[in-house]
């Protein structure tokens, strides 16, 4: 009986000095990780704003896409179009996207956050050169979701990645379509 | 002493003549700099076990050593976490969720077990740093022959105006996908470890 | 997703084995021949099951409200650890045969990154608690999956003839290269073909 208390008091006292220690370890990185996160966050919206005014994030509830919404507004104070964060289907898993897209559906930027995808082809849409056979598109001629309507060479570079692509095309095309409705109010 | 640094990065190196701890080695071995980080990680965590089975040999009871060990290398493990995602969080994403899995690398129980135990604490740290560097090196080994075929770059650390990709010519344009994917993994470890079987037997038929 | 969805991601499209290396210590060293095989990856599968369960339960009651989340890897492991033992004494009691059959598989279950990997992933994911069971239960079928073809191939090999340095362990690893290889053939599209 007494060996058994000594050899659970032992094992629980490694435990309790265990967790004292990581603690204290949290303690000191934790205000940094969130520091970290926030900034990383301002400087993708700012990357996606195109210089325009940033304004309170409003949460969407409705959509299977669009998570929520930045208003962007630009120097007269007029609504000129929005931060949309949105979710899209991915080879690996959700792909997390911001995009700001004006208030025609036009898209003016995108990023891509968080993904899951394959290293090498997938995850070649982490680079913001992946991005511009979006860009541009929306308001006059639709965003891309399908590989027959790239350029060949633009084709040529999502092949063997198709999933990525289509993924992030239809949440943006998504996302476009949303930002219509809401308009410029 | 000399001999606990050296036997594990040639005589028993982890990787390729133990076989052990070989889930992070194939996963994080698509990028050379993603190999570097793992390693660092497995070498603290390494190096931090060792010590403190080999201080603590005595007061662990012998019954519930395992537990004991497994929450010694499990906090190791944390601080690594900690670390990585406040200092290298772009790192730290890629290496994802084989950061935590150092847990269970077979590698570390498997030194506190097997030599920490029953050693000093200066013997257990020229064994953990050799183990650590002989998992390095075979890691780094992987990563280069996947990258530079799979991707057709070396990706390392940026340094000032050098952003730390070096690109191969003529790979870059038209690499070997199959090497960056798991397929290419495990077909690279069985064809090095062929190697060293190779290589260790035409050494012992010369001498 | 639905349930279905999860369990072809993880049975074919993200086997554990063949896409994340996770449990690769096992599938080399445990599948010399099918009845070791079977037994490990009936034994994978239950722990895997059993485990991804109560750590969601541990991680969601527990270290979410006491907000100590950063000692999720100590706590799984030894959640986990502890599970092991708890089972292997359960089957011991309860069924004898089944304890012969599974027994010397079980401790080294423990130690077995597929099912420290499933418990990170489910949480990760976001999962709640009847899709976290669904998620063991599946990614332990796919290493059952693996294991089981994999054991096929090798009782195979025993009878052709295999370059000297190949034998053994690396003819293993180009044995499940080509594996991977084959199951690359079940992407997403599958399963947005088949459940949209």
């Amino acid at each position: 009986m007494n060996d058994i208390v000594k050899i659970g008091s032992r094992l629980a006292i490694i435990c309790a000095v265990a967790a004292v220690v990581l603690g204290l370890a949290n303690a000191v990185t934790e205000p940094k990780i969130t520091i970290m996160k926030k900034m990383k966050l301002e400087k993708s919206l700012e990357q996606v704003s195109k210089g325009m005014k940033i304004g309170k994030f409003t949460p969407v509830k409705d959509s299977p896409v669009v998570k929520g919404y930045y208003p962007l507004t630009d120097k007269a104070d007029k609504r000129s179009g929005y931060i949309c964060k949105l979710t899209g289907n991915g080879y690996g898993g959700d792909l997390d996207i911001i995009a700001g897209i004006s208030v025609k559906g036009k898209i003016l930027a995108v990023i891509l956050l968080e993904d899951d995808e394959t290293p090498g082809l997938g995850k070649q849409a982490e680079h913001a050169s992946y991005m511009t056979k979006y860009i541009g598109t929306g308001e006059d001629k639709p965003v891309p979701v399908r590989k027959t309507q790239l350029s060949q060479k633009d084709a040529d570079a999502v092949t063997g990645a198709s999933i990525t692509f289509m993924g992030i095309g239809k949440a943006l095309a998504a996302g476009s379509s949303y930002v219509k409705k809401l308009g410029g109010e | 002493m000399l001999k606990e640094f050296t036997k594990g990065i040639f005589k028993e190196n982890p990787i390729f003549v133990i076989v052990l701890g070989l889930c992070p080695v194939l996963a994080v071995s698509t990028k050379v700099i993603n190999a570097i980080g793992m390693s660092a990680g497995v070498i603290f965590v390494l190096l931090g076990s060792n010590i403190f089975v080999s201080m603590l040999k005595n007061y662990i009871p012998d019954k519930v050593r395992i537990p004991a060990y497994i929450v010694i290398i499990a906090s190791f493990v944390t601080i690594v976490q900690m670390v990585m995602e406040a200092y290298a969080p772009s790192l730290y994403k890629s290496l994802g969720v084989y950061v935590p899995l150092i847990v269970v690398n077979c590698i570390i129980l498997g030194r506190a077990e097997a030599f920490a135990k029953k050693n000093t604490i200066k013997a257990s740290i020229l064994d953990a740093l050799g183990m650590g560097i002989g998992f390095t090196l075979a890691l780094l080994l992987i990563s280069l022959i996947r990258e530079v075929l799979g991707a057709g770059t070396i990706t390392i650390f940026p340094i000032g105006s050098f952003s730390g990709v070096i690109k191969i010519p003529v790979l870059v344009d038209e690499p070997i996908r199959v090497f960056g994917l798991s397929a290419g993994a495990l077909l690279v470890i069985g064809f090095l470890k062929a190697f060293f079987n190779w290589y260790s037997e035409f050494k012992g038929a010369r001498s | 997703m639905t349930y279905i969805g999860i369990i072809i991601t993880f049975v074919f499209i993200n086997n554990f084995i063949l896409n994340q290396f996770l449990g690769l210590c096992p599938f080399i060293g445990v599948s010399k021949n099918i009845e070791s095989a079977v037994g490990m990856g009936f034994a994978v599968t239950f722990v895997m099951a059993i485990a991804s369960l109560t750590t969601w339960v541990v991680y969601t009651w527990i270290l979410v409200p006491l907000n100590i989340t950063f000692l999720q890897t100590i706590t799984f492991i030894l959640v986990i650890a502890a599970l092991v033992q708890f089972v292997e004494m359960v089957i011991q009691n309860i069924s004898p045969a089944l304890y012969k059959a599974l027994g010397i598989y079980l401790p080294l279950i423990t130690t077995n990154c597929a099912v420290l990997g499933i418990a990170f992933i489910s949480v990760q994911k976001r999962y709640n608690a009847l899709e976290s069971f669904v998620a063991g239960f599946a990614a332990g079928l796919g290493f059952l999956l693996a294991i089981l073809l994999m054991s096929a191939i090798r009782t195979k090999l025993d009878f052709e003839w295999i370059p000297k340095p190949f034998r053994g362990i690396p003819i293993a690893f180009v044995t499940g290269g080509l594996m991977a290889l084959a199951f690359m053939a079940f992407d997403k599209a599958l399963l947005t073909n088949l459940i949209g």
